[in-house]
């Protein structure tokens, strides 16, 4: 009776008011942003004054921003790599060891998902204060790679879980190398839950703030530094306009992620 | 699947050795966890230990930190304030979350999946454009105040921003996708006869609701909740920039003891406490409901 929707009777209307208005909460920032980018309107006033793309134009001519969003980018790509790698050859052994202590050392690798970012973030500050990794490309890729790490394995460890054994021994029974049999016949078929752990991991570096701002120097930041330093002067439409593109990156993605899975299912 | 076996008879064939014992990988299964094992030694466990060994070293060694901590009124109100937020943030994601998970359950797949998308792109829009929009919609002159002016419902613009209002508006919208998306298979995994039966049993809706639904879900909500609950207490972004001065919380008070007061000894122990705090309710977490909880991004 409850979980059928026809037979809720005047409650129903009263759920789909709540998901109605909970629909127009999710959505009413991005929508709002993505149209004050384009207003006139120095202080965000809507209904804007009028139409512009001034804003897109400012945040194209300033070098800083581009500069940001590409430091962002290769950062993001080096972490997703490394991720991916680290994180399968953790998660194969961890899903294919019988070594003692597995499930604690599974535990492990998942911790820096569940500690506080800001004491990570303070920590390798430290850290890296000392050993000169302050403001590198290095240390970010480390201090990300950190928080990358966990989605990889986590996600690496149930694709190898779902992934049948028996066929990875079929092909070392056919002859193949141990190795072989896991580049030629595991990877392919785990391919869905490696793809998964980029782009998580490329997210997880992509959209991080803490850590970047503890890592940043006047010479080297990313993006969600620059935008957080922007906004701690003034709320500028600038902003708008640099959120509106990451949103449509979003949207992007999102989609190539279900045309993947799409591909894969079939 | 096909294509794999295919490949592995393909492999076979290939190679032509006759069927043999099955080697072992050349590197053992532990040697494959070791590079990431290090990588989380060297730059995750040594270098948090060592912040939690400051707070007991610097300025000189004792716990002359801890005392400072605990006995200074700012520094509990701001404990106090990180309390309230999360379990303020943790009621509200949760009052909104078990509704929508429920809708969501019981709709019609295919006016399900765009609220899912919608709920999924809220997800995965980047943080700092969230807050900032939360920013520019709850200003004073901003889109909020302006209609319910314009509808008559006030006369002067409300204080959104720089209180605890904003940092619950910006952070429950962070947080309710972590609550609906795990209901939400709790919701789906419940037998509907369950519920036919109680109604054949001449249970109200009322007394379905309370005796058998929520019953059901309560241990999904728990679960929920405590992961909310968790993530809300060292959140930073979003307090720093919703939350006025009076409302700081705990991840901002240790970014600022080493960020501008450069006093690692506070900064530490601020830390230990916010990680003491943090397992004590992660294990509370594994010990009633298990991993299934953990990787809810």
């Amino acid at each position: 009776m409850l979980l059928q929707f026809d037979r809720l009777g005047w409650w129903r209307w009263v759920l789909v008011g709540i998901t109605g208005l909970t629909v127009v909460y999710l959505l009413m920032p991005i929508l709002f942003i993505a149209a004050l980018s384009f207003g006139a309107s120095q202080w965000l006033i809507f209904p804007p004054p009028a139409w512009t793309t001034r804003w897109y134009g400012e945040l194209f001519a300033d070098p800083r921003w581009l500069e940001s969003a590409w430091v962002s980018f290769v950062i993001a790509c080096v972490v997703a790599v490394l991720s991916v790698v680290i994180g399968l050859a953790a998660a194969y052994g961890l899903v294919r060891g019988t070594f003692r202590g597995r499930e604690a050392l599974k535990a492990f690798f998942l911790t820096p998902m569940i500690l506080p970012v800001v004491i990570l973030a303070v920590a390798l500050y430290a850290l890296f204060l000392r050993v000169g990794l302050n403001g590198t490309t290095t240390g970010f890729v480390i201090a990300h790679l950190v928080v990358a790490l966990p989605f990889a394995v986590l996600t690496i460890t149930s694709a190898l879980e779902g992934f049948d054994k028996a066929i990875e021994d079929a092909a070392i029974l056919c002859g193949a190398s141990p190795l072989e049999a896991v580049v030629r016949v595991t990877l392919p078929g785990i391919a869905h839950g490696l793809f998964s752990a980029a782009v998580f991991s490329f997210l997880a570096s992509w959209d991080e703030v803490v850590l970047a701002i503890f890592m940043a120097s006047p010479t080297l930041q990313t993006l969600p530094v620059k935008i957080w330093a922007t906004l701690r002067q003034d709320l500028t439409p600038v902003i708008a306009a640099a959120s509106t593109l990451l949103i449509g990156l979003t949207i992007l993605l999102m989609l190539l992620v279900a045309v993947i899975r799409r591909g894969t299912r079939s | 699947m096909a294509g794999v076996t295919r490949q592995a008879a393909a492999i076979g064939g290939g190679t032509g050795l006759a069927p043999g014992r099955p080697r072992r990988l050349p590197a053992g299964p532990f040697a494959l966890v070791v590079p990431g094992l290090l990588l989380l030694v060297v730059f995750f466990a040594l270098p948090v230990l060592a912040l939690l060994l400051r707070s007991v070293t610097e300025p000189e060694p004792g716990f002359a930190n801890y005392a400072a901590l605990i006995g200074s009124g700012t520094y509990l109100k701001i404990f106090f304030n990180t309390f309230l937020v999360s379990a303020v943030v943790t009621l509200v994601s949760l009052a909104i979350g078990f509704p929508v998970a429920w809708t969501l359950a019981i709709l019609p797949q295919g006016v399900a999946a765009p609220i899912f998308g919608v709920l999924i792109l809220s997800m995965w829009t980047n943080l700092l454009t969230r807050t900032y929009a939360w920013m520019v919609l709850l200003q004073r002159t901003g889109v909020i105040n302006k209609s319910l002016i314009g509808l008559g419902l006030i006369d002067a613009p409300l204080p959104m921003v720089n209180n605890l209002t904003g940092v619950t508006i910006g952070m429950t919208y962070i947080m309710l996708p972590f609550v609906v998306l795990p209901l939400y298979g709790v919701i789906r995994r419940i037998d509907p006869a369950i519920l036919q039966a109680a109604a054949l049993c001449g249970a109200s809706r009322f007394q379905a609701l309370r005796l058998v639904l929520l019953p059901l879900v309560a241990p999904g909500m728990a679960a929920g909740a405590l992961m909310v609950f968790v993530m809300s207490l060292g959140y930073f972004v979003t307090p720093a920039l919703l939350g006025g001065t009076a409302n700081m919380m705990l991840a901002e008070l240790i970014a600022q003891f080493v960020q501008s007061l450069v006093n690692w000894g506070m900064g530490g122990a601020a830390a230990l406490v916010l990680l003491v705090v943090t397992l004590a309710l992660y294990a509370l977490q594994l010990r009633l409901f298990g991993t299934a909880g953990l990787g809810g991004r």
